[in-house]
């Protein structure tokens, strides 16, 4: 709930938010209202995706970013499934 | 039988069996403590055993392909059915609507800002939560409870930060992934890369950073709003949240 409430904040204040949300708090972006979330299919810990898979960290970002293009509150799904990464 | 063979003392720690529900518990901030776990002992014990079950049956793949699919997803899967919330529950800080504000300018030209309850802050800058110097890890999950009654503390993080001095501590979640690699929860070099690539104008100066077990009503009622106008002092376009 915590970032909820930050991001509803910075919208009253008139800045567009977009959040990322794992799959366990799902309900939260619904049930607050929030501006544009992403919703992802992560464990929670690792909210952008493995540690060391920079490229599903950044599609991650990216497709958060994409959530700016909308011009009414938007919930939307990372569909790919989170694997590890391999060991470093 | 002799005296000595009556094992029947009830207060005795060693003749203890451990129950089902103790054991699920016993994740939770006990003496299993495991942040990834901790959802165990939210569930009714025998769903906690099931679950467990579960988790074990995915074990063939694991051990003769080394493959861990079966066993990631559907620990993945556990963990959401644990966190959703329970059909007819009172939903907390529900809300019919939200604010919504439109970006004044395309992205590829906006100042993009980061903030993340991940618990990150820069090393010599530690925010010292209840005047504790130091304070570890397990000592942040052993006192989860002070953090959930108190407001939090908003880390200003320079944006061009090495990875090496930032820090990461959090009572309230598993920090392992995010400790190994800061951009798990505090993606500042992938917004710095989409910079330079044209996809966002530029990253703002600073990112954020808070323990988002917190006090929500203080944190809600007067920290929030707090922050929302430092952003704003700082002319920030568009803001990126991460909640772990």
């Amino acid at each position: 709930m915590s970032v909820g409430h930050v991001q509803r904040a910075i919208e009253e204040v008139g800045i567009p938010t977009a959040s990322v949300y794992i799959g366990a708090f799902a309900h939260v972006p619904r049930q607050m209202s929030l501006a544009r979330a992403l919703v992802t299919p992560h464990p929670l810990g690792r909210p952008l995706g493995a540690p060391g898979d920079t490229q599903r960290q950044l599609a991650v970002v990216d497709a958060a970013l994409d959530l700016f293009e909308v011009d009414e509150p938007t919930i939307r799904d990372f569909p790919l499934p989170y694997r590890p990464a391999p060991t470093r | 039988m002799s005296d000595q063979d009556d094992t029947t003392v009830p207060d005795d720690p060693t003749t203890h069996v451990e129950t089902l529900e103790e054991f699920a518990n016993s994740f939770f901030y006990g003496s299993r403590s495991n942040l990834n776990l901790k959802f165990l002992a939210s569930l009714d014990p025998s769903d906690a055993a099931d679950t467990i079950g579960a988790l074990l049956d995915t074990i063939d793949d694991v051990l003769d392909h080394g493959d861990v699919r079966a066993l990631v997803d559907r620990f993945i899967e556990v963990q959401q059915q644990a966190y959703r919330p329970r059909a007819g529950a009172t939903e907390r800080f529900a809300y019919p609507t939200g604010p919504f504000s439109l970006p004044s300018k395309p992205l590829s030209e906006s100042r993009v800002a980061l903030v993340t309850s991940s618990g990150h802050f820069v090393a010599g800058d530690d925010p010292q939560p209840f005047g504790v110097t130091d304070m570890t890890q397990t000592e942040a999950e052993a006192r989860i409870s002070d953090f959930l009654r108190a407001a939090p503390t908003l880390s200003s993080i320079p944006t061009d930060v090495a990875a090496a001095d930032l820090r990461v501590r959090h009572g309230g979640y598993p920090i392992a992934g995010v400790a190994d690699d800061h951009q798990v929860a505090l993606p500042i070099g992938h917004l710095r890369h989409l910079a330079e690539q044209g996809r966002i104008g530029e990253l703002a100066d600073r990112a954020y950073s808070f323990v988002g077990a917190a006090s929500q009503l203080r944190l809600r009622d007067r920290v929030a709003p707090e922050w929302a106008d430092l952003l704003r002092s700082e002319q920030v376009d568009l803001v990126l949240l991460v909640p772990v």
